[in-house]
């Protein structure tokens, strides 16, 4: 059996790339997938600690946020959409009107 | 059974609720709210006939409904802050008047103000239902802090009624000085009101623990006070006091030397004017003494200066009305004087004789200045007197009503200003022979009499007799019955209501019960303890302020007092008459020489009180400094550095998403490290 900290290595090296992603990406479309990576490995984290405790809440939890991802990512497109037909790009730093 | 007493609360909120529907949507109301006010002040009128009824029959109430402040420790002992109502015989009479008066000016208003076109009516209606609310609120007030609270709002109310019409440069100016020169009585007040809390903890009007109960149990010595400032003698530091509330009194009922606001105040619109003269602002000076005479009582030096300046005062404005050209300059100089005449009372100790002639001068004063504005109405706005003439065949209802209300401000039997009058001036003599200081009084009291019938019969002269003198004055325009009406009500009234207190015809006939005014005071209707006039007497009597009579005995003296002041006033007519009842009257002021300049420009009080507030325009603009750059430096400090501090960190908010999310990573970072850190992860 592969030992619980591996799993979480793995979570957390996810978790820095999506991070990295986020911060680092220009384009909206990256933002949308590095959040997913981060999201991935918060699931990586449920379910491994539901295999190591054997109790399957974790994998149930795991379950609702792929659904839940699902959901945000159909929201982010259409944000991504209306940025683009506002903006004609979908670079992030383009859009500053909400500074003060 | 219902409780009278328990709507004695809507009898002021009435007018108050005029006020807000006059503000918030006068403009959209037929007439700009004026029926709003109408309905009100009939409201409180009924209301107010009520209560009257309802003290009649010998319930009186002295409650507290609100206390607002009640912390322990504050000063020497503990103080409670209210607001609670008292009604007794004295203030039940007032509410009727106030609400009469209150009720006819807004009637009369319909013809002044409406009629004439006026713009700004719903301001000027939400004026007057605030007017009326706060004197309301004024009369039935049983705790001196919540009068000069109604006090001070009194005056704002009148600030905003004479500065009407702003856009002229008269009437701002005008309500300015009314503003300033009662505020600088009331500062004199608001002190005395903080002396009275703090020696006697208590502010309270009447009852057992009010502080004229305190003030006289403490001079008996079966009691004490809580604090008396620096080893002053009681009766002393009760003088101090009492000369200190007096200071608002002489501001706000215009006794000299703070009379000067009063003539300029004549810029309002002249029901104002009447509504301030006749029944709020310049009554509530006298109310007020008239409310605490049971303090008043204990202080003999006080007394004498209130007759002194009031007798003072009666002389002193009555000599400037003689030269005056305008209709309503005239009138504003007889309410000094009259005023005066009732602070005269006051320091004689008739408490009776001030209230009535409280309620004749506001009867009949009120009725002459809306007489006057009947008159200005009928000349498009004219107000000076040698522009009229003959305006008596062409307004006749207001011609006999205004000569009512004049017979009875000169005092002619059997007017109602005759019996009010004569009784002050009775009472000033018998208890004069005794203090030379009020025989003073009563001296300038008698010789204001003939200049009083002098002017004002002058006045009517000019204004009703002889032939016209304009072409205005040939063809007035007419006025209707919302003029003709409230003129009535007030003449009947300015006729018959000095027939309630006929002590004099008591005194001579011998008939029982005619001085149904002076047993109104004396609670033979039922009223509270330790507050009416035999009350009032004793204390008196123990402080040494006897009555005396000329050696023939009272009757005799009565009759030589009534006669006295009679014959002067019927003197006074007569000049009038001889002088200005002709065809085409002249001017007759060239033959006072030197006096006349200083009659006409007011003695140069006013040019004094600019010459007064120009040498002391240094103090003033230290304090001035003082407010700017410490009071608002500190104000305006704080609002700087945060105004600074929000231009700073708002830069933070740049719009870049990527560095919201760099802030917010770097924050859960800053977080972890700080929680591993104190929680020890890291050892």
């Amino acid at each position: 059996m592969v030992p619980i900290e591996w799993y979480l290595l793995l979570a957390t090296a996810m978790f820095c790339i999506g991070l990295f992603g986020v911060l680092t990406r220009r384009d909206a479309l990256y933002f949308l997938m590095s959040v997913e990576l981060m999201m991935n490995a918060a699931n990586i984290n449920f379910v491994a600690f539901a295999l190591y405790y054997g109790d399957l809440t974790g994998q149930v939890f795991a379950l609702f946020v792929i659904a839940l991802a699902a959901a945000e990512v159909a929201i982010g497109i259409g944000i991504i959409l209306v940025l683009y037909r506002n903006f004609g790009v979908t670079d992030v730093t383009v859009p500053t009107e909400m500074r003060w | 059974m219902v409780d009278v007493f328990s709507y004695v609360p809507a009898i002021v909120l009435l007018p108050f609720f005029s006020f807000l529907i006059a503000l918030g949507a006068g403009k959209y109301l037929p007439k700009g709210g004026a029926f709003g006010g109408i309905a009100a002040t009939a409201g409180s009128f009924l209301l107010s006939l009520w209560v009257f009824a309802t003290v009649a029959g010998g319930q009186t109430y002295n409650a507290t409904i609100y206390t607002w402040a009640s912390e322990g420790g504050i000063g020497p002992t503990d103080i409670e802050l209210t607001f609670g109502i008292l009604i007794d015989p004295l203030s039940a009479l007032m509410l009727v008047i106030v609400t009469l008066v209150a009720l006819l000016v807004h009637v009369f208003s319909l013809g002044y103000m409406n009629d004439e076109g006026e713009t700004g009516l719903p301001r000027y209606y939400a004026g007057l239902g605030l007017f009326t609310a706060s004197m309301l609120g004024f009369v039935v007030a049983d705790n001196l802090l919540m009068a000069f609270m109604f006090f001070e709002l009194v005056g704002l109310c009148s600030y905003l009624l004479i500065g009407f019409h702003f856009r002229e440069p008269g009437p701002p100016s005008a309500a300015k000085k009314a503003f300033l020169v009662t505020r600088f009585g009331d500062y004199f007040f608001l002190v005395g009101v903080v002396a009275v809390l703090a020696t006697f903890g208590t502010a309270q009007f009447a009852g057992e623990g009010s502080f004229p109960a305190l003030a006289d149990a403490a001079l008996n010595g079966s009691g004490s006070v809580a604090w008396i400032p620096g080893g002053l003698e009681l009766q002393t530091w009760l003088t101090i006091i009492g000369l200190l509330v007096l200071g608002g009194v002489v501001g706000k009922s215009a006794q000299f030397p703070l009379h000067t606001w009063l003539p300029d105040a004549m810029e309002g619109p002249t029901p104002v004017s009447a509504l301030i003269h006749a029944a709020t602002m310049v009554a509530a000076g006298v109310y007020l003494v008239a409310r605490m005479f049971g303090f008043y009582a204990l202080t003999p030096t006080t007394l004498a200066v209130i007759a002194f300046v009031g007798g003072f005062t009666a002389l002193f404005a009555a000599t400037m009305g003689v030269v005056k050209d305008e209709l309503k300059q005239v009138l504003a100089y007889s309410t000094i004087s009259q005023y005066g005449y009732m602070m005269l009372a006051l320091g004689a100790g008739s408490y009776v004789a001030a209230t009535f002639h409280l309620m004749t001068h506001a009867f009949f004063k009120a009725l002459l200045f809306l007489g006057a504005g009947a008159v200005i109405i009928a000349m498009h706005h004219n107000e000076n007197m040698w522009d009229m003439g003959g305006l008596k065949d062409r307004m006749p209802v207001t011609y006999w009503t205004f000569l009512a209300g004049s017979l009875a401000l000169a005092g002619i039997f059997p007017f109602a200003g005759f019996w009010s009058k004569d009784e002050i001036l009775y009472e000033a003599f018998i208890h004069g022979l005794n203090d030379p200081l009020l025989l003073g009084g009563w001296v300038m009291g008698l010789l204001a009499v003939p200049v009083t019938a002098f002017y004002t019969f002058r006045m009517v002269f000019l204004t009703f007799h002889g032939e016209p003198r304009t072409e205005l004055a040939r063809d007035p325009e007419p006025v209707r019955w919302n003029v003709k009406g409230p003129l009535t009500v007030l003449g009947s009234l300015a006729v018959v209501a000095g027939l309630v207190n006929m002590v004099p015809v008591q005194k001579l006939l011998g008939i029982e019960g005619i001085d149904l005014l002076t047993r109104w005071l004396d609670n033979d209707f039922g009223g509270i303890d330790g507050v009416s006039y035999s009350a009032y007497n004793d204390l008196l009597a123990t402080h040494g302020h006897e009555a005396a009579f000329l050696g023939v005995g009272e009757t005799a003296t009565l009759l030589v007092a009534a006669g006295l002041s009679l014959g002067l006033a019927v003197a006074g007519v007569l000049v009038a008459w001889k002088l200005y009842n002709v065809a085409s009257p002249t001017e007759h002021t060239a033959k006072l020489g030197g006096l006349k300049d200083v009659l006409y420009n007011n003695y140069y009080l006013d040019e004094l009180q600019v010459w007064l507030a120009y040498r002391t325009e240094d103090a003033a603009g230290g304090a001035d400094t003082f407010d700017q750059g410490i009071i608002d430096g500190v104000v305006n400090g704080v609002s700087s550095v945060s105004l600074f501090g929000g231009s700073r960190v708002r830069q933070v908010q740049t719009g870049l998403v990527s560095q919201y999310a760099l802030l917010l990573t770097l924050g859960l970072v800053a977080l972890i490290l700080t929680l591993g850190v104190s929680g020890g992860w890291f050892l």
